[in-house]
């Protein structure tokens, strides 16, 4: 399966390490936006140690202080609502909101 | 064009959720898809009439009003859920739909996409 | 005619929030929505509790008695008695040292025949894998 897991808090979801898809994608949005934008005590969050594809909401990062380019790696895709939607239509099949 | 039931259980005012629903609604709805929007749980809030704009609390009635009158978009409160809060039908919004929860099952069974936004 | 098969995917705790009554409300709902579709659809859904979201099932829940709301335990014996399939994780029951004994296996004392299917997580991803949609409580 195709599947976008919405990471939406600032901590590890349990879930994250145990779903499993063919293509997985982690789209970070409200208080997850700090795990693309924050390193702490020098680590990257372990949220971002997957090989998979990563995405952060750009309106959540901004509303919280960062811009766009603060993500701490190149790997997480800033997207806006309007690529959100296209990403669900296109890149995903089904979604889980953690 | 695609369709996309999206179900939010969180409050409106104390979440940010339900501004994340809208939000994506309307970014859908522009590209053209339908969005069903199930509100359940404290989510029924979000029909209430009444609601008045303060800076402190989220305000989503005018973006909800324009997406109802896009005609590509349909928000249905649990009649349950809103009742059980002293919601009734009477207390909520013109174009809100009031249903049982089977509405937000049947949504499904016809869309292309879920996205199911459970409580805090 | 086609079924659309529904994972309801029961993480949270019970009580402190409403998340998890309304994993089983709207999971038990499947069995009205026939009066929205055609002829021959219908929803199938599948009921799996997994993480802390199994202490859901726990026995000798006296939620009504202590907070006048009807407990989780009920409604999983609801779910039973209208024939839903209702998993448990079996790895993390374990991890909590439950067992089979702990938790609501059957709702026979009200007429129902399908029982709890305790299962390794990788049998909760498979219906994950094989449903259409997917809702995470």
């Amino acid at each position: 399966m195709r599947l976008a897991v919405f990471v939406s808090e600032y901590r590890e979801p349990e879930m994250l390490e145990r779903l499993k898809a063919e293509k997985l994608g982690i789209v970070l949005v409200q208080n997850g936006v700090y795990h693309a934008a924050l390193k702490k005590d020098g680590n990257v969050s372990p949220v971002l140690s997957k090989d998979v594809e990563y995405y952060a909401l750009s309106e959540d990062l901004q509303s919280r202080g960062f811009s766009d380019s603060d993500v701490v790696d190149s790997k997480i895709k800033v997207i806006n609502y309007d690529g959100l939607v296209d990403l669900i239509f296109n890149d995903y099949e089904k979604t889980i909101w953690l | 064009m695609g369709k996309i039931t999206i179900g939010c259980f969180s409050s409106l005012v104390g979440s940010m959720s339900l501004d994340f629903a809208i939000k994506f609604s309307d970014a859908a709805v522009k590209k053209g898809h339908e969005v069903d929007l199930w509100l359940s749980g404290n989510g029924t809030m979000l029909g209430k009439k009444g609601q008045s704009k303060f800076r402190d609390y989220s305000y989503l009635m005018d973006t909800v009003m324009e997406l109802i009158n896009s005609g590509k978009f349909k928000i249905t409160n649990c009649e349950a859920c809103a009742k059980a809060r002293g919601i009734g039908r009477e207390d909520t919004v013109e174009g809100f739909g009031v249903a049982s929860m089977d509405w937000y099952l049947a949504s499904a069974f016809s869309t292309d996409r879920i996205l199911h936004i459970g409580g805090e | 005619m086609a079924i659309k098969k529904i994972a309801f995917i029961v993480e949270k705790l019970p009580y402190k929030s409403e998340t998890s009554r309304l994993a089983l409300t709207h999971a038990i709902a499947s069995q009205t929505v026939e009066i929205h579709l055609e002829d021959g659809d219908n929803v199938e859904p599948v009921l799996a509790f997994v993480g802390d979201g199994v202490l859901n099932c726990l026995k000798n829940q006296k939620a009504l008695d202590i907070y006048g709301v009807s407990s989780l335990e009920a409604h999983i014996k609801n779910a039973l008695l209208l024939d839903l399939r209702v998993l448990v994780c079996k790895e993390d029951l374990e991890g909590f040292g439950l067992t089979e004994d702990s938790i609501v296996m059957d709702a026979e004392e009200i007429g129902g025949e399908v029982t709890t299917q305790v299962v390794p997580y990788e049998e909760i991803q498979q219906d994950l894998e094989s449903a259409d949609h997917l809702m995470f409580f």
